[in-house]
Parts: structure tokens; C-alpha cells; sequence
């Protein structure tokens, strides 16, 4: 989360729109993605976010706007020779050819002796920790070391962006989560952009700067993991990352930056308008996150408010528990969630609880 | 499957059904009579040098591969086309296209054979070697295409994209990544198209207007008894012929598919 507003755009899309035949792929795509970012499309399968980096790239033609690289626009400019290089979610590594042909391929047009392409290729398979692995048959490396050939293959160009379709999402929980890391130290060791495709939300709050979620072949909200993550500005949004209770409500007053609400459960709460994102004519809901609801246990108080609940469902994770709570009375039912620590036992079905919140985690969808 | 006693006995007969006539083939091709008959009197290779002496079969043999090599090549690089065009891109009319390039497979040759004479003698042209080769592409063309179609829809498209990607042109494309991927399916299309070229009968029958050709030659010879021996012996030989073709044929194939790492889902052989 290191980064700052004032870089260089490196990707503008304007208006970017994208049809197959009838079917409308791209509804308007604006946004920037700055220069040595670690960006994120982020969405559900079928959202568009694969077809706009396809864009990027060059495999797709759009059907009316403009997408500009590093201020120029990309129209007219195939794919061989666009500053973007892609690692593709099936690593499309060559298996007629060795993991170093395979690294060297972007090369065949470099003016350098042979003898320097070598060096080159030995120092793109050393940077992802494929050292001495050049002689071998593509066919013969694991999942792993297939998306390692896959992104030396890619950054031994020097592109200006590296485009990532899902790369991650065929390797394995831990492999992928190991990767992860990787990826992003070695986004800040080349400083090179970087824009990811994926649809694992928690993958995307891990690696990026910036996230772009998109529905339906639109972009709904785009800002950095924490505001996603705290502050989003839809209910689907909200939905999509992470997991979030919606508490139905009805607004009382609003007046300057303060909107009140009564809220079924937890009773009237003042919120600060930047708790409020733009109106859709939804009904009202409120929303809390599990880890901003706490337990209290005997002898703890809250320090902001409190709200009495009876437990329904007891969830054991082992580092934590969720619990599904009714509260004050009604039926309105929250998921919260507790670390397990020592002298504090996990509570069991029925029990009578008093839950305690910050009126400041809420968020108001309408 | 070792409890179903019948269905290994069927299985058993099966094959020797199908394959003991051809077995006879090289049997009789030794023996040292001139009725085909047992029981078997004696070994000889007499009936391979008359046969070879014998200098029609040489023309029809030289006509034969060259009807057969440009066949095979013809129909190939046509379904490469064919293949690559139909599996790749969407164009209008595509599926009715692809359709008659296929119907050849359904069509009685004869009619094709008769249809083809007709239709080449009142345009004028004359028959030769030429004609031949057009009717064996006309029939080979649906075996080539759908040997290639499955080859090119094997390939992951993204391979293409990752080359385009890394700077190279379509054309460098095409010659560095699709063609060797799929040079297994070439290989495969350019033998079994010879194969079916050089042992049609119809076609070389109606369109070669008498040209000694190798299928034409042997129906010639089989009318004289005395030339059975010989044509026995030449059977034997294109029955070897034929093993060693496909035995390279799947050499290749598995080596192909073994460098690609990809699964073998069987083949000729």
C-alpha cells in the first residue's frame, strides 16, 4: 500500500466499450492505472475483467473509446508490438521447445550476439528462482515452475506493463499463496506495472495497490484494498469482498454531514456522511463487517455501544470462532468472529451475550 | 475380462478373419507353383524378379507415386487451409463449406469417378496423370481435413497469442509455434492420403483413359492365371510397404507427442 497518487498514468481507459455481436462485453470502462502500480481487476466470472486486459494486450479490438499506454493510444497497434507482455493462465509455455528457448523466445529480434542473449536469459531465470534450469524440456516442470518460465518469459522484454490472467489460480493454496509474496516482491524489485485478472478477492486485497471491481462489463468501484475493503460503495461491492452483514434500517434524519438511522437490532446511530456512499434507491440497509462486532465477556465493557444478543450458531475455526447472534430481541441475525485466545472460551448455542460495536464501522447502503 | 471366455474366442476369430487372407499373401508368394493351392511345394523368389522384370509394372509403379506424392501433398496443404480456416475463424457460409469438402466421404466414387469424366471431357481436357490426381484429391481432401481439424483444435490458443505477444508476427507465428505443434497431424494426413491414392481403383480406372497405374495394373494381371504368382508377390511387397509407412508414421507421432508432453491417446498403430 505504498502507493501515491501523484505517478504517471501508464494505462488510460476512455470510455472503452466491447460488443460480441449483441452481447455488450465493456459498458464504458474510465479509469487510470499508474505508472509501477500493482493493479487488480477484480469480479465474478463473465464480468468483462479478462476481455479488458485482453484489450491491453491487443487481443481484442474495442468496439468505440480509446486505451492509451504510457500516453499513447493503442488503435491500430497490434499486439506484437504494443509495451505489454502477458502471462496467461494456462502459462502458454511452448512444449516443443526448453525452458530457456522458451525465455529467450522474445529475443529472436534483439540485435544482441547470442552469447549476451544467453546471459540474458539465465538472469530472467535466475530473478524467479529457476537458476540452472535452461536445458530443461518445458513439458518435464511442474505447475509451479511453469509459472516461473511463464514470467521470465514475459519480463525478459522489459515491458512497460505486465498483464497477469489469473496466473495463479491452478496452483495450489499453499503454492498460491507462496506466489503471492513472490509476486509482489518481485513487482517492486522490477518497478514495472503490473495488472492482475482475477476473481479471488482475497488474492486481489494481498497483492494490489488498487483494485478495480467490475460487474457486468463495468467497473463499480475503484480505490486501494482498504477502502474497498472498509468503505465500499455498493451493497454488491460490499458483498463480493469479504463478508459483510446487512442490517435492515430506516433513515430518520439527514442534515449537513450527518445522516441518523434506526437500525433493526441496534437502534438509532448518527453516521458520518462519508459512511453514506451516493443513494441507488435500495432499501436501507446497514452495513458491519464480523470483525468490528466483539463479544463481552464478563467484566469487559464496551467503549462505544452495546446491544444485548442470544447465540444461534457456533462456528470453530480453530485461531478463531464465528458466532451467529440475534440481536436485541428481533430477528435480526449477525455473523461476528473472535480470535480464540487463552481464558477465553469459545460460548456455546443459546447462550446470552452482549456484543459490542463502533457506530464507525457502519456503512449505509440506500 | 479373463471371465468372458466367448467374447476372447469372437475377438480371436475376429482378427484371424480379417487378417489370415493377408497372411496367404506372402505365403503363396513363396511357393513354388503357379496354382495358388496347398498344399505348399517348395520355397522360390522366382515370382518377385518375374514380376519385376516385367516393365509395365515399373510405369505403372513410377506413374503411381507420382499420383500418390502429389496427391498426398496436394490434399495436404489444402487441408491445412481447410482446417486451420474452419477451426480459427468464423467466416459465412462456413459450415455448408466445410460440408461438401467432407461429402466426398459419403459420395459412391463411382458416381464421382463417372461424374468427373463427363463433365472433364466435355470442358475438353485431356485425361492424363493430371486428372487422376485431381479425382484423388477430390476424395482425399475429407480424410486430410478431419485428420488436420482434430490436430489444430488440439492446439491451445493461447500459445499463439503468447508468441504474438512476445513480438512475433503472424507468419513467425504460424512457422515457429502452430506448425511444428502440429506437424503429427501433417504427417499423419500426408501418409494416409497416400495410402488411400496409391490403391484407388475407381478413379484411376475412368480418369487415367487406360494409363498403366499400380491398382489398374494388378486388376490387368490377375485376368491371367499365370501372372497370379507374380501379382502375389507384388501384393506381398506393398504389404510390407505399407507396415513400415505406418510403423515410421507412428514412430514419429509418439516422438511428437512425447516432446509436446502431451497424453497419447492413441493412433494407427
Amino acid at each position: 500500500m505504498t502507493f501515491s497518487a501523484d505517478r504517471p498514468n501508464m494505462i488510460e481507459f476512455k470510455d472503452v466499450h466491447k460488443y460480441y455481436g449483441d452481447y455488450h462485453a465493456l459498458r464504458g470502462i474510465n479509469g487510470t492505472i499508474k505508472a509501477g502500480e500493482f493493479f487488480s481487476l477484480l469480479g465474478p466470472s463473465g464480468c468483462g475483467k479478462t476481455t479488458l486486459l485482453r484489450t491491453i494486450a491487443g487481443f481484442e479490438d474495442i468496439s468505440s473509446g480509446a486505451v492509451l499506454i504510457d500516453g499513447k493510444t493503442m488503435a491500430g497497434v497490434p499486439a506484437n508490438v504494443r509495451p505489454t507482455n502477458m502471462v496467461f493462465q494456462s502459462y502458454a509455455i511452448f512444449p516443443h521447445m526448453s525452458v530457456q528457448e522458451n525465455v529467450g523466445f522474445g529475443l529472436r529480434r534483439d540485435p544482441r550476439s547470442a552469447a549476451e542473449k544467453a546471459r540474458a536469459v539465465e538472469e530472467a531465470l535466475e530473478m524467479v528462482g529457476l537458476k540452472g534450469y535452461g536445458k530443461r524440456a518445458a513439458h518435464a516442470l511442474s505447475g509451479g515452475q511453469r509459472q516461473r518460465v511463464a514470467l521470465a518469459r514475459a519480463l525478459i522484454l522489459k515491458p512497460k506493463v505486465l498483464l497477469l490472467d489469473e496466473p495463479l489460480s491452478a496452483l495450489d493454496k499453499k503454492m498460491r499463496e507462496q506466489m503471492q509474496v513472490e509476486l509482489i516482491k518481485l513487482q517492486r524489485e522490477v518497478g514495472i506495472t503490473f495488472v492482475l485478472v482475477t476473481h479471488d478477492q482475497e488474492e486481489a486485497l494481498v497483492m494490489s495497490d488498487r483494485i478495480a471491481v467490475m460487474f457486468e462489463g463495468e467497473i463499480a468501484q475503484l480505490a486501494d484494498p482498504e477502502t474497498l475493503y472498509r468503505r465500499p460503495n455498493s451493497k454488491k461491492v460490499a458483498d463480493f469482498i469479504g463478508t459483510m452483514n446487512f442490517i435492515p434500517c430506516t433513515i430518520l434524519s439527514e442534515a449537513g454531514d450527518k445522516v441518523e438511522v434506526d437500525a433493526k437490532g441496534l437502534g438509532k446511530v448518527a453516521l458520518d456522511i462519508h459512511q453514506a456512499p451516493p443513494p441507488r434507491g435500495e432499501t436501507p440497509v446497514v452495513g458491519l463487517r464480523p470483525e468490528t462486532l466483539t463479544l463481552l465477556y464478563p467484566g469487559q465493557t464496551a467503549t462505544e455501544r452495546e446491544t444485548a444478543g442470544v447465540i444461534d450458531e457456533v462456528i470453530y475455526f480453530g485461531d478463531m470462532t464465528y458466532y451467529d447472534v440475534y440481536l436485541g430481541g428481533t430477528d435480526t441475525e449477525v455473523r461476528l468472529s473472535m480470535r480464540n485466545v487463552p481464558g477465553r472460551p469459545v460460548l456455546d448455542v443459546g447462550d446470552k451475550v452482549r456484543v459490542a460495536w463502533s457506530p464507525e464501522a457502519l456503512v449505509l447502503f440506500r | 475380462m479373463s471371465k468372458a471366455p466367448a467374447l476372447r474366442l469372437y475377438a480371436l476369430v475376429y482378427l484371424l478373419v480379417l487378417y489370415a487372407p493377408i497372411i496367404v499373401l506372402p505365403i503363396f508368394a513363396f511357393n513354388d507353383n503357379t496354382v495358388v493351392s496347398f498344399p505348399l511345394r517348395g520355397f522360390t523368389t522366382q515370382w518377385f524378379g518375374e514380376m519385376w522384370a516385367d516393365p509395365n509394372l515399373r510405369i505403372a509403379l513410377k506413374n503411381s507415386l507420382i499420383i500418390a506424392l502429389s496427391t498426398a501433398t496436394l490434399a495436404t496443404v489444402l487441408g491445412v487451409f481447410a482446417a486451420r480456416s474452419s477451426v480459427r475463424y468464423a467466416w459465412p457460409g462456413k459450415a455448408p463449406v466445410m460440408g461438401m469438402i467432407m461429402l466426398p466421404l459419403v459420395l459412391p466414387e463411382m458416381i464421382v469417378a463417372m461424374a468427373l469424366l463427363v463433365v472433364l471431357l466435355s470442358i475438353g481436357v485431356p485425361l492424363s496423370i493430371f486428372t487422376i490426381i485431381l479425382g484423388h484429391v477430390l476424395i482425399c481432401m475429407p480424410f486430410a481435413v478431419a485428420i488436420l481439424t482434430s490436430a489444430f483444435q488440439s492446439l491451445d490458443r493461447s500459445l499463439e497469442e503468447a508468441a504474438t505477444d512476445l513480438g512475433e508476427t503472424a507468419w513467425g507465428t504460424f512457422r515457429l509455434i502452430v506448425l511444428p505443434l502440429v506437424m503429427p497431424g501433417i504427417l499423419a494426413s500426408f501418409l494416409i492420403t497416400f495410402t488411400i491414392s496409391i490403391d484407388e481403383f475407381i478413379i484411376s480406372n475412368f480418369l487415367g483413359s487406360g494409363r498403366p497405374v499400380l491398382s489398374v495394373y494388378i486388376f490387368g494381371q490377375f485376368r491371367f492365371p499365370a501372372k497370379v504368382p507374380s501379382m502375389l508377390a507384388l501384393g506381398t511387397v506393398l504389404v510390407a510397404f505399407s507396415v513400415c509407412l505406418l510403423a515410421t508414421a507412428e514412430y514419429f507421432r509418439r516422438r511428437g507427442i512425447a516432446k509436446a508432453g502431451g497424453k497419447d491417446t492413441g493412433g494407427f498403430l
